[in-house]
């Protein structure tokens, strides 16, 4: 019986603080839960693939594999910065996508939940938004990532 | 128990699709070779809107400009591809000729669930070749049989899927 408490508390208490990954595209702070991203990398030449899904318009290949690169930067109206830029895998709900981001490399941090307000953003996806470091930080919805920008163009 | 069984196992039929791949500016692009009736130069193909070999008119079909790529068709390994599915002909003029190629259908990808607008319609699938993307387009499309204002439809998958290895191969 305590056993049980104890474990409830336990995932309580997970519950209430969300592991992010704060990055930045264009000077402009991001983050994202840790669970959505699949990691970090240095950038690569992507190659543009013909296409009309917005900000979908190129891929990246690592070896065998290939996934579709996600141009948030455009979204953001915010060009990349840095000479190393770096790649964030997204675990989009479509599969994996590559995100460059600028090249300061991104930190852990660690936000409690009840701390997370709507963010009010329209410009990209978000879970909300959260005070990091006296800066306020969207927390970028990388799963559903586009989503409302293509349903957007197919209504 | 038997060592029949090996010897089923080396006879098992591997399936394979052959490509004609092409270079469209920076993007290479694969065509089905069934459909290729032949491969003209510049100065065979002519400068005319439509091209006639064994009988059959081909007309014209601006894959570049189509597919909003930027090319060259300047150079000399401008080839003009004569291509039928059997009920349509079409001329399509490529930047160059890189290669012909048997692909195991396992090794060809779908195109990312990400891309979702006509782009679905345009390329039945991609693969790897001589460490290239390419990109397969269908010759439906390229051919003028299908329009391009309704994508095909998407699998709602709302489940992760694991990247577009070669484990998920088979799109051609």
């Amino acid at each position: 019986m305590l056993r049980a408490d104890r474990g409830e508390q336990q995932a309580h208490t997970r519950k209430r603080a969300w592991n992010v990954v704060v990055f930045s595209v264009g000077g402009l702070k991001l983050a994202a839960r840790t669970e959505d991203v699949g990691g970090v990398s240095p950038w690569t030449e992507s190659i543009p693939v013909p296409s009309r899904t917005p900000f979908v318009q190129a891929m990246l290949k690592r070896g065998n594999y290939v996934m579709p690169v996600y141009d948030l930067a455009s979204r953001l109206s915010s060009p990349v910065q840095g000479d190393l830029l770096l790649c964030l895998e997204a675990r989009h709900l479509d599969g994996p996508m590559a995100i460059c981001i600028d090249a300061d490399v991104p930190s852990l941090e660690t936000v409690d939940a009840t701390a997370i307000r709507p963010s009010g953003r329209e410009d990209v996806e978000t879970l909300g938004m959260v005070t990091i470091g006296g800066e306020d930080v969207a927390i970028v919805a990388l799963q559903r990532l586009g989503r409302a920008s293509q349903d957007a163009v197919s209504s | 128990m038997s060592l029949r069984g090996h010897h089923n196992s080396t006879n098992m039929l591997v399936e394979t699709a052959s490509f004609l791949v092409v270079r469209l500016g920076i993007s290479y692009v694969a065509l089905p070779a069934n459909g290729v009736r032949g491969v003209l130069t510049q100065e065979e193909a002519g400068h005319e809107q439509v091209v006639t070999a064994a009988e059959t008119i081909y007309q014209l079909v601006d894959l570049a400009q189509r597919l909003s790529v930027v090319t060259d068709l300047s150079g000399l390994e401008v080839r003009t591809v004569l291509y039928s599915n059997g009920h349509s002909q079409g001329a399509i003029r490529v930047e160059q000729v890189v290669g012909l190629t048997d692909v195991e259908r396992k090794d060809c990808f779908p195109l990312p669930r990400q891309f979702q607008c006509d782009e679905r319609n345009w390329f039945g699938g991609m693969m790897l070749y001589q460490d290239q993307l390419v990109l397969i387009v269908n010759p439906s499309w390229v051919l003028g049989e299908l329009a391009d204002v309704v994508p095909a439809p998407v699998g709602q998958a709302e489940q992760m899927v694991a990247a577009t290895p070669a484990a998920v191969g088979g799109s051609c």
